[in-house]
């Protein structure tokens, strides 16, 4: 057998250039139940967009159908007990439901983030007080903290709603932030880090942080349902946004005394509210183990 | 005599455990001086990283330095605030560590890495960024630029020590702490590694503490040695003087334990009997009696303190090699269990 130079072909060997977020990426797009719910956030998100300039009927419109009727061609989703269009309804209520979503979890990211990351690297006393802290809030109920919010801060609004919420739902990011800072500083980058002169700020920004964002966007996805979810049961119970705003959770209210003979006015919200927790918590999963890097596969 | 650009003095660094107090470094002093390289030399747990770790004042929780100076041109940086040594930190003194696949941030770029070290102590971003080029081709990293956006895990584990190296030397620092930086690597990369070190300490003139528990490492790159044991400096003085003839029997018996190609078949690899004092409950007198074939009876009470025992050279025992030789005949010596040369106490591991 003759083996001459020219056989042997070089084959350029590509290096993966894999960061954490590609590859999370990919193992993520293979997740078929995490894509769908993404897909059904980016449609939700579309719908609450396109309702702020588009609605079938103005929502707060009264008499645009027969009170309680059912859906029909030009009532999709059937008309509630004054004859408002629920679809339009249910439109401007996603507005509603993912401002209280994703506002809680950005005011509990501002709250968790940093008190975490201090208390973790820090320790010591700051540490003892944002541990007692948390577990005070953890004992009281948390119903009882919101209800007393919404009622103390005077008039309700979106952004009451957010405050008592966040108030409430604070204490998990801050327990995770502080958990993986305690287990992070104590890593030799971190000493490394420390060692070239960096300062205190850098390194939980620069260093700590970055390593725990996986976790901290898992646990902010989970957030966004809970919240939801929150303000859903406030609004059933007369606390949340004020009438005439739909909230999926006043509307679904308002039609349990029509159930037996207009279901749809509780159907409707219903489904958009469970789909929507359903999508959040597919899409959490899926980034859980997207981001993981001990799940590769 | 050059003047010392830092002086340890009596420094004593302990660590409050539920057991009681461990005494991790237990009144060291040295000097430093500019441009030369000194080696650390001791067991695991003698104390040698956490001399290193107090000098910049890093030592983790529940450690505390409780006594002592550390001099660096004429100021006390035990003395100094929270922002006044990091400023030191990095600059002045820089610090390289031993995992080299752990010291770097996995999910940072590594040439932003070694640009953040300069970046903390006011360098602007253009000027950091064309330095770190600079110095990733001074510690001979091939293909500076694409390596300079790699990520730590896409470096093999020498370059990534030569990664924490351009990093230490990115301040032009006066003094280059490595803890045992070449104990992760293999060794032909081990002596790359060092051989890199050597160069820049000669090229920069950059002090180099060497701290390691491998002799060879020692006589590769260091012009001085100072040897610990159990938190104390028991021998320092300079290298070939310290190879050639070793006065404390712990030096001597590390020196004895270093595997030689040229030994012969037969041999056994000679080991020191015995295991490294246990830091809570330190053996009273020279904290070596308990693992020494030559002790007598004054080394079980009496501690002994670092004596001139040749030009430069200075042994903290009462025995010496020296008398070890004459006495009781130390170059033959097979028997090496504690107490065996001397007759005091033998065989016992007390």
């Amino acid at each position: 057998m003759a083996v001459t130079a020219a056989a042997v072909v070089v084959r350029p060997i590509t290096p993966v250039q894999a960061s954490l977020w590609s590859d999370a990426w990919r193992r993520l797009r293979r997740n078929r139940l995490a894509l769908a719910g993404a897909v059904f956030l980016v449609f939700l998100t579309g719908v609450a967009l396109v309702a702020f300039v588009y609605t079938p009927y103005p929502m707060a419109a009264v008499a645009v159908a027969a009170p309680y009727s059912g859906p029909s061609a030009a009532h999709w989703f059937g008309a509630d007990v004054i004859g408002r269009d629920v679809l339009s309804r249910v439109m401007v209520g996603a507005q509603i439901s993912l401002t209280v979503g994703v506002g809680t979890q950005l005011v509990v990211l501002a709250i968790g983030v940093p008190v975490g990351l201090i208390a973790g690297y820090f320790g010591g006393w700051i540490d003892s007080i944002v541990s007692f802290a948390v577990n005070v809030f953890y004992g009281v109920p948390d119903l009882l903290v919101a209800l007393l919010l919404v009622v103390l801060l005077g008039h309700p609004g979106l952004d009451k709603i957010i405050i008592a919420i966040s108030v409430t739902r604070w204490m998990d990011m801050t327990r995770l932030v502080r958990g993986q800072t305690l287990a992070l500083r104590e890593r030799e980058f971190v000493e490394a880090a420390r060692a070239s002169g960096a300062r205190p700020i850098k390194i939980l920004f620069g260093h700590i942080l970055p390593n725990a964002l996986g976790p901290v966007i898992v646990q902010a996805t989970f957030g966004v349902p809970a919240a939801i979810l929150f303000e859903a049961f406030l609004s059933f119970l007369g606390l949340g946004v004020p009438p005439p705003q739909p909230s999926w959770g006043s509307m679904a209210a308002d039609g349990l005394s029509a159930i037996r003979i207009a279901p749809h006015m509780v159907i409707a919200p219903s489904i958009a509210l469970s789909l929507t927790l359903m999508s959040f918590n597919f899409l959490g999963d899926g980034l859980r183990d997207a981001l993981d890097p001990r799940s590769r596969r | 005599m050059p003047t010392p650009i830092l002086q340890v003095r009596d420094l004593r660094t302990q660590f409050l455990t539920d057991g009681g107090t461990v005494t991790a470094v237990d009144g060291v002093s040295f000097d430093l001086f500019p441009g030369e390289s000194l080696g650390i030399v001791g067991e695991s747990g003698s104390g040698k990283s956490m001399t290193a770790l107090s000098i910049l004042r890093l030592v983790p929780d529940p450690g505390k330095i409780v006594n002592g100076q550390v001099l660096f041109h004429d100021q006390d940086l035990l003395q100094l605030t929270g922002e006044e040594i990091r400023e030191i930190r990095g600059r002045d003194i820089a610090m390289i560590f031993q995992d080299p696949q752990s010291s770097l941030n996995p999910v940072l770029r590594t040439g932003f890495q070694v640009d953040e070290a300069m970046l903390a102590h006011g360098k602007s971003k253009g000027e950091a960024r064309a330095r770190t080029l600079e110095l990733l081709k001074k510690v001979r990293i091939p293909a500076a630029e694409s390596r300079y956006k790699d990520f730590p895990h896409q470096l093999s584990g020498g370059m990534r020590q030569r990664a924490m190296i351009a990093m230490g030397l990115s301040n032009a620092p006066a003094i280059l702490i490595a803890d045992e930086p070449t104990t992760a690597l293999d060794v032909t990369v081990q002596a790359q590694i060092l051989e890199l070190l050597a160069d820049l300490n000669r090229e920069l003139g950059t002090a180099i503490v060497m701290i390691t528990h491998n002799m060879g490492v020692v006589a590769g790159l260091c012009s001085r040695v100072l040897v610990m044991y159990a938190g104390e400096i028991v021998e320092q003085g300079p290298v070939e003087q310290i190879f050639e003839n070793p006065q404390h029997p712990y030096t001597w018996s590390l020196l004895r334990s270093i595997p030689r190609v040229d030994a012969l078949r037969h041999e056994r690899l000679r080991s020191i009997e015995g295991i490294a004092p246990d830091l809570l409950h330190t053996p009273s007198g020279c904290r070596f009696h308990p693992r020494c074939p030559f002790r007598i009876d004054k080394c079980f009470t009496d501690e002994p303190r670092l004596e001139e025992v040749g030009p430069a050279q200075q042994a903290a025992c009462w025995v010496t090699m020296e008398r070890a030789r004459k006495e009781m005949g130390a170059d033959g010596l097979k028997d090496i269990r504690p107490g065996a040369a001397s007759g005091v106490r033998p065989g016992e591991l007390d």
